[in-house]
């Protein structure tokens, strides 16, 4: 593969990273978007609706992410990942492990005759394992690029891809390969992960069937989702009563996060209010310690979902078992009634938190606290790391709503511009008389 | 596919600025509340481009009740309050002339953020025109023919 | 139109918000039966790039030259459709948008057969008047390298300076003598404890001497004109009244105080004034507002000060509003604010600490403060129906945002300055949000602070004590934490967490053109696809303009609006659309009806012309300065003049397909 030359190298596919190159693409930058799935998208693709306005996710997902495709100044790199970055005097030297499809990207049309004739069928870790596909797929139904890709992992190389392939693309010989990108700038945009379903004994370590996580929810309730519509895991059953454990993963000195996630108490208000779309007759009831719906439109949102007559009842959970029939029960100390009760659900989802997501060590940079990328300035330049011409965006600089993750994207390509520029830059334009 | 149950319900006709009503329409829609399904919104960019003749056109199609939701004296152009305000008169006028009933036209000031002004413009049209039924019975005569009107 | 039209038409699913109400197969297939349309599809989301590729396949296997869309509002896909038919080769404005998920599936959610019916006739309007465009080109014009940001608070200069860091021109205009806005009036500030005004020193020192920027104090836009790229913009600015040569002795001699608005009013300042030490300007400026005229006596000499207005006229390509908010003041009586001379807001009592630096107890107006008492969420989170309106009629009905976290930075202040002061905090939820914040909290709950919870319907009551009594003032209030025991807190001090509120800029708004939202605070065009942008082209939001926000939100918002900025007027060079008047020039006699009714400056003209040895007299157009209002259109007594893209004939047909009967299609389908 070619050495690449680009001003910035977006490394991360997700909302955030997506804004930020297309920001920078349009200023007229030259860009390199590394994305270690198959398909940009990040997190927010799976997701069902999104807060405060309920659009349809995919509706403002899908078109940036064709942008990202289409754009003349954006090259996308999928399926790669950086292996490291060099110093150089200019910029960096950034040396990206593409790692092999096993189909041939240049030919594949996308037409997913593989993805019909494979005979191998895994749980989909886009629908986080509660629907299946194939071995041989393209990634999702709107996946950019609409490329397939092969699990070699799981595969039994029975051939039946190969012999439907119209275009000849299935390619059992690939090998990763590494190239690199030569950039001036790096903005990094490696997102968060979900604070682990089994981290808490006390919530049944996850081993109860019936307690889900909040990114299986979106699945459930997402039109693309594996079943279309909300049912139990653990026996397929329409759950009637439905509990959310706020700060499941969060604000808890157990787990070792004490920060609030940003994000949980308005996914789990906008979960409820699907929900009670979904199933009409379904109760939602929400424990929680404070509700920081704090963003804009945001407690107008809060007050609908009382209105609407989701539930909301202050106490931390205890603890969550479950009955003879998987039932979970929630024991919960109401601080208001000033009791301790037992209740059983049908379906419980904890509110887990953010935490931070890729390695940072690659990038010469070392975390904070709180496992996040060190900010020095927040105050100042909020999107600058310790190291010159590397900005940080969205959840990789701490959780926040996509909202948030937008506008920082935008503010962290105005960094890396100022930064390009001022290590480009040739001459000074005539200054304007000033009237102070 | 199952069949489709048509209701025969008066139509509106609803010509809305981008600037205000329609956007206004969309805010309503981010809102969710339900409201007549007889209405059909178009968008325009500015009303004062409609000779009144394009209304009697229109109930003479069978169009029953007209909302003009505009953006008033807040519009981005110079022209839309006053300019609006004459061609409604003439209309009315025109509108006599012919048996149509005045009420099935209306001018509304409704912002970007107007659901309840959008709301409750709606609500009236739709009630008026169930009580004053389809304007095919209003039109008297048979008029000549629009200038230049696509037949 | 010299081909035939071949229309392709799409219902789109919108992922279930539109098919969850709308039948839209059966849309789709009765729409197939109208003439022309060669194809007519749905997709579960169009706006997908697998949805894109489809229509661009037809355009290019099927030889489609109309699209219609029903999808979601215009306002959001219009824009990425136009580019999806433009990479298949066809030109955007033979596309047509119907919104069919705000303004149908959303709305008549109860009603699914008349919203299908709805949908099927919305969408043969859609291809009635695709049938009758024409492809148009947009209009290209020069942009004004240079963008004008209003205010000159932290927003304000951040996107300043972004925004010349990246070669273009800036004015920064400030409405007050200093720059500096809000975050001037702060001491420390979370979560970092860095001193205010050495952060907004070192900003303020990079916008002063950056060569492209342009700096206005004491200075209003006081009329717009233009549009995006080529803003015509009237500035007017007051004199400083002072000037470096007789500013200290002015000063000195200037006897006439006025309470001092950076303290809240906590202390009194000459009219002749700095707000600060180390203000930028350092310059002093005379108090216009408040300068009773009367001469100062200098050397033996007296002087009348005088406010000379001075009027500049420039031309922006764009505007970055941030103008800031206001900090919410209680009415008088609200937890005996303006009533009881111990109860003060947040932002006071920060300027009370900040004056009073190194005090070894905290002390109000003479007396020791042993009891405080700080009230969450005055003027913020009020419910219609229980608290009483602000002066619109409207309550306050959002988060303020930063209250929480200042009211907690604050606890921990005062703790560690004055270490026995009892603390008490009354809130309804502790909104710590924000990376480092929630250890404000933590800190809080260790270091003896009380906290109580209130509930919004049952609001904490402050009274004065009686006479005698241990304490001036008592708050009583029902605390949910200890399962709704009622309690009585006697205190010598009562501090409001004062939200933010949208400032009182009507004019501007009303010369730029832009909206606000249900919270009164400006608007955006979307969320998450628009967040920065209004739905007036070329301008641009920054800051708590928009609503609350801290500080660090409020820099990455405004480095945001500069990015926009940027790829806006970057290549000098903008594209308005192609929604102006045209004249038919078969049809046109010169009658002039269209040149008397229209409103703009050079916008229509009726001209002379030589043809075939014959003089003719028509009306034309200049598109950049035509709005496409249509005012020239009801008036032709030919119809020889159309609004591109608009025209009359195209809403005849849209209005005949919404009369159309579709109980035949339907039985016929």
């Amino acid at each position: 593969m070619n050495n690449v030359k680009v001003d910035a190298l977006v490394i991360g596919g997700g909302i955030a990273g997506m804004q930020a190159a297309l920001d920078l693409g349009d200023q007229g930058y030259q860009v390199a978007l590394v994305e270690k799935e198959p398909s940009i998208g990040g997190k927010m693709i799976t997701l069902s609706k999104v807060f405060p306005t309920l659009d349809c996710c995919s509706c403002i997902t899908t078109p940036k992410m064709s942008a990202v495709a289409h754009h003349p100044n954006i090259q996308m790199f999928t399926y790669c990942e950086v292996e490291s970055v060099d110093q150089q005097e200019n910029g960096f030297d950034v040396s990206v492990l593409q790692k092999p499809r096993y189909v041939n990207a240049d030919t594949c049309t996308g037409c997913r005759l593989c993805e019909y004739a494979c005979p191998i069928t895994v749980p989909s870790s886009f629908d986080r394992g509660l629907g299946s596909y194939r071995t041989a797929r393209v990634p999702f139904s709107t996946a950019v690029p609409q490329i397939a890709v092969l699990d070699i992992e799981n595969c039994i190389l029975c051939g039946k891809c190969e012999k439907v392939c119209p275009v000849g693309a299935i390619d059992f010989t690939q090998q990763p390969e590494t190239f690199s990108i030569d950039t001036t700038s790096i903005v990094l945009a490696t997102g968060f992960e979900l604070t682990d379903l089994d981290a808490k004994n006390e919530y049944g370590a996850g081993e109860l069937p019936n307690v889900i996580d909040p990114l299986m929810m979106e699945r459930f309730l997402a039109p693309t989702g594996p079943y279309g519509r909300v049912l139990r895991p653990g026996d397929g059953m329409e759950p009637m009563t439905i509990a959310y454990v706020q700060c499941a993963g969060s604000r808890d000195e157990t787990l070792g996060i004490e920060y609030c996630s940003r994000t949980c108490c308005m996914y789990a208000i906008k979960q409820s209010m699907l929900i009670s779309g979904a199933l009409p007759l379904a109760e939602v009831t929400i424990y929680y310690m404070d509700i920081r719906t704090f963003g804009k439109g945001y407690e107008q949102f809060y007050q609908n979902a009382k209105a609407m007559g989701v539930e909301f009842v202050r106490g931390k959970v205890a603890k969550i078992t479950e009955d003879e029939n998987h039932n979970p029960v929630v024991r919960v100390e109401r601080t208001e009634e000033g009791d301790v009760v037992e209740r059983t659900f049908d379906l419980v989802v904890l509110s887990l938190g953010m935490v931070a997501g890729d390695p940072l060590s690659k990038f010469g940079l070392t975390p904070a606290e709180d496992g996040y990328i060190k900010i020095p300035s927040v105050n100042a330049s909020p999107c600058e790391t310790r190291r010159p011409g590397i900005f940080v965006t969205g959840t990789a600089g701490g959780p926040m709503d996509i909202v948030d993750s937008i506008v920082t994207a935008s503010a962290a390509a105005s960094a890396a511009s100022a930064y390009i520029r001022s290590k480009t830059q040739v001459g000074i334009e005539e200054r304007e008389v000033a009237h102070v | 596919m199952t069949k489709l149950n048509i209701s025969n319900e008066p139509k509106i006709l609803i010509l809305a600025t981008l600037a205000g009503g329609y956007a206004g329409a969309d805010s309503t829609g981010q809102s969710h509340v339900d409201y007549p399904a007889n209405t059909y919104i178009l968008p325009v960019m500015c009303p004062v481009m409609f000779p009144p003749e394009f209304f009697i056109r229109a109930y003479e199609r069978g169009i029953d009740g007209i909302i003009l939701m505009y953006s008033g004296t807040d519009s981005p152009y110079k022209v839309e309050a006053e300019g609006t305000a004459k061609l409604i008169n003439a209309t009315y006028a025109l509108m006599k002339e012919r048996g149509i009933d005045t009420r099935r036209l209306r001018l509304a000031a409704i912002c970007t953020v107007c659901v309840k002004p959008f709301l409750k413009e709606v609500n009236n049209m739709h009630n008026l025109l169930k009580g004053i039924g389809f304007v095919k019975s209003e039109l008297k005569s048979h008029p000549a023919p629009l200038q230049g009107a696509k037949s | 139109m010299s081909e035939k039209p071949k229309i392709a038409v799409y219902t789109c699913y919108c992922g279930g918000n539109i098919s969850h109400t709308v039948k839209c197969e059966q849309v789709a297939k009765l729409l197939a039966e109208q003439p022309d349309v060669v194809v007519s599809r749905t997709n579960m989301s169009l706006c997908s790039d697998a949805g894109q590729s489809q229509i661009e396949e037809d355009i290019r296997e099927l030889g489609v030259n109309r699209v219609v869309i029903g999808a979601c509002a215009p306002s959001l896909h219009e824009q990425t459709f136009r580019k999806t038919v433009i990479r298949a080769g066809l030109n955007p404005y033979l596309y047509h948008h119907i919104g069919l998920r705000e303004q149908d599936s959303w709305v008549h959610t109860c009603d699914a057969d008349g919203a299908t019916c709805k949908a099927v006739r919305l969408m043969a309007a859609g291809v009635a008047k695709a049938r009758l465009l024409d492809p148009l080109e947009p209009i290209q014009l020069e942009a004004e390298k240079r963008a004008l940001v209003i205010g000159g608070g932290v927003a304000g200069l951040r996107a300043a300076l972004d925004i010349a860091d990246q070669g273009l021109k800036v004015v920064l205009v400030e409405k007050t003598p200093f720059l500096g806005g809000r975050m001037a009036q702060l001491d420390t500030v979370f979560p970092t404890g860095e001193e205010a005004h050495i952060l907004l020193a070192d900003l303020i020192d990079k916008v002063v001497n950056h060569d492209k920027i342009t700096i206005f104090t004491q200075t209003e836009v006081t009329k717009v004109s233009g549009y995006v790229g080529n803003y015509g913009i009237q500035l007017t600015q007051h004199s400083r009244g002072v000037s470096a040569e007789n500013a200290k002795a002015l000063q000195d001699a200037c006897q006439q105080m006025v309470a001092d608005e950076f303290n809240y009013g906590l202390t009194e300042r000459k009219v002749i004034y700095q707000p600060y030490h180390g203000c930028y300007p350092p310059l002093p400026a005379v108090d216009w507002e408040h300068y009773n005229g009367e001469p100062i006596n200098i050397n033996g000499k007296s002087e009348i000060l005088k406010d000379e207005i001075q009027q500049f006229e420039l031309s922006a390509g764009a505007v970055v509003v941030a103008t800031g908010f206001d900090p919410y003041v209680p009415r008088e009586g609200e937890y005996g604010y303006s009533e009881l001379p111990q109860v003060v807001t947040l932002p006071q009592l920060i300027r009370h600490m900040a004056l009073n630096p190194g005090a070894k107890s905290l002390e109000w107006q003479g007396h020791k403060v042993r009891d405080i008492v700080l009230i969450h969420c005055v003027g913020s989170r009020e419910i219609e129906g229980i608290d009483e309106p602000q002066e619109d009629g409207q309550v306050n009905n959002y988060c303020s945002r930063v209250c929480c976290t200042a009211t907690l930075h604050m606890i921990e202040e005062l703790r560690e300055n004055f270490p026995k002061l009892n603390i008490y905090d009354l809130y309804q939820d502790i909104r710590t949000y924000g990376r480092g914040h929630e250890d404000y909290y933590i800190n809080a709950l260790d270091n003896g602070t009380r906290f109580v919870r209130y509930h919004g319907e049952e609001k904490p009551k402050v009274f004065a004590a009686p006479k005698g009594d241990t304490h001036p003032v008592l708050v009583h209030v029902t605390d949910a934490l200890t399962y709704n025991q009622e309690l009585e807190i006697p205190v010598d001090l009562v501090v409001l967490a004062t939200g933010m509120q949208p400032r009182q800029i009507d004019d501007l708004v009303k010369m730029l053109k832009v909206s606000r939202g249900n919270d009164r605070f400006l608007l955006e065009v979307h969320p998450k696809l628009r967040p920065v942008e209004t739905a007036v082209n070329g301008v641009i939001l920054a800051g708590t303009a928009q609503g609350p926000m801290n500080i660090q939100e409020s820099i990455s918002a405004a480095s945001a609006a500069a990015a926009k900025v940027i790829s806006l007027l970057g290549s000098g060079q903008v594209e308005l659309q192609p929604f102006v008047a045209a004249v038919d020039p078969e049809k046109c006699n010169g009658t002039g009806a269209c040149v008397e009714a229209c409103e703009y400056e050079d916008a229509i003209a009726l001209e002379t012309f030589v043809e075939d040895g014959k003089e003719v007299t028509r009306a034309v157009v200049t598109p950049a300065n035509c709005t496409g209002c249509g005012a020239c259109v009801a008036v032709c007594p030919n119809r020889a003049i159309d609004v591109q893209g608009w025209t009359l004939a195209q809403y005849e047909a849209m209005v005949d397909a919404i009369a159309m009967d579709i109980v035949d299609l339907v039985e016929a389908g």
